[in-house]
């Protein structure tokens, strides 16, 4: 292994590549099923179960109080389109009105920053997955 | 000089003195903090259009190596005589052991809050406040076994079973791979319940807490785990020395979104090919 030494006392940073804060911010979700799924489909999502199919991963705004926690979802507008011609919806997601960054999968689920190993079908079930990890925690105002 | 990584269960008291005394001094130095904020930075998800490279892609393995590399060398810079043990967590598996000791890494969280209240990485001890959190929490968290939803370590079948995969990796190289050496060992899987959790991310799981989130690194027991991924590389790679060490070697029709072989790897611009062996750097013992 060719390894060359770091000057002293400089630490990690990251470089030459598109900072998961870019990439994160608004999580990017494959709209695979929103052209498809008729509207009636689409209401009442936010009163779902966390265990909701993949359709859901296309859906609408949400908002609900879950274990006494405010959580609301906000997808863009426009969908973007991206280099899978699929169109994509960009989320916002907040518990508590606190940034709460999603990530997601090459599957469809999606991951949060508060748990990072289990997926979930939809935005809105993993921001209950987080709020059920939170605890008595609350999220940093400014999401990493 | 070649330095030697050893299991953690085998190190003296004063070997764990000093590389807590190190870890705590980066700590107070800032520096590590800056590793919490590099492994933030570089876990992206498979799926939202980015290049992950840290996680949900073959370069888990020569990315994390390269980041053990890095924190090993700051800690050495402080005491030349301190390497990163490893946690055999196959081996190793009660909330008891010795890991959790009070001379080492402390112990579990408590149950009302899941902060750590034993060790040196305990906040009452005033010398580990979590400054890059996904919360606004400033003490260690841990959940060992999450009692509400209890789930084990991974066993050694499990381990077994991602090591008999005589294949580095495969299409599509990210978080689906159904066959290959690196996701089974990562642990992605499309399984259900505590099923899904396989390897390397059930160790996260069952640790909880800061362990569970985008800030993992705040829980020095991060190190610990990946130097035991990254011995299970170099183990794998002795049990298969007829199949390629990494894949994908260069950039093919498929691998867009992933670092190759031959290709230079962010932050550190290194090839993942210069870092399949480490006998000049270091061994495990």
């Amino acid at each position: 292994m060719d390894v060359q030494t770091s000057p002293a006392g400089v630490g990690p940073a990251g470089r030459g590549v598109v900072s998961r804060r870019t990439v994160v911010r608004r999580v990017v979700g494959v709209a695979l099923a929103a052209a498809v799924v008729p509207a009636a489909a689409l209401v009442g999502r936010a009163f779902r179960e966390p265990r909701d199919d993949m359709k859901d991963a296309a859906g609408g705004d949400f908002e609900e109080t879950y274990r006494g926690r405010h959580i609301r979802g906000t997808r863009a507008d426009a969908p973007m389109r991206t280099h899978t011609a699929h169109g994509a919806a960009l989320w916002d997601v907040t518990v508590d009105g606190r940034p709460l960054h999603l990530m997601s999968r090459a599957d469809g689920s999606y991951l949060t920053m508060v748990d990072h190993y289990q997926s979930f079908p939809t935005p809105l079930a993993a921001a209950r997955g987080a709020v059920d990890e939170l605890g008595d925690q609350i999220l940093r105002r400014h999401a990493l | 000089m070649v330095y030697t990584r050893q299991n953690q269960s085998a190190l003296t008291a004063a070997q764990k003195r000093r590389f807590v005394s190190a870890v705590l001094a980066l700590k107070r130095k800032g520096q590590y903090d800056d590793f919490v904020r590099m492994h933030v930075e570089f876990y992206v998800g498979d799926g939202s259009g980015g290049h992950p490279v840290a996680h949900m892609a073959p370069t888990f393995m020569p990315w994390h190596r390269r980041f053990l590399l890095e924190f090993e060398r700051a800690l050495q810079r402080i005491d030349p005589g301190v390497s990163v043990p490893y946690w055999d967590w196959t081996v190793d598996r009660s909330p008891h052991s010795s890991l959790w000791g009070e001379g080492f890494l402390g112990g579990n969280g408590r149950r009302s809050d899941r902060r750590v209240m034993t060790g040196p990485f305990a906040y009452g001890g005033g010398h580990w406040t979590i400054k890059v959190g996904v919360t606004e929490g400033e003490f260690l968290t841990r959940e060992f076994g999450r009692p509400r939803d209890p789930i084990e370590l991974p066993t050694k079948d499990e381990l077994a079973w991602a090591m008999r995969d005589s294949l580095y990796d495969s299409t599509p190289w990210n978080s689906t791979s159904s066959r290959g050496f690196r996701n089974k060992v990562e642990g992605w899987t499309s399984g259900v319940g505590n099923g899904r959790f396989r390897n390397h991310n059930r160790v996260h799981r069952w640790i909880g807490g800061h362990m569970l989130g985008a800030a993992s690194v705040n829980d020095p027991v991060f190190w610990l785990h990946h130097s035991f991924i990254d011995l299970l590389w170099s183990r794998w790679q002795r049990q298969h020395p007829q199949s390629a060490a990494f894949l994908p070697a260069t950039k093919a029709a498929g691998t867009e979104r992933v670092v190759a072989g031959d290709e230079p790897m962010p932050p550190w611009d290194v090839k993942p090919s210069s870092l399949i062996k480490h006998g000049n750097l270091y061994r495990y013992a």
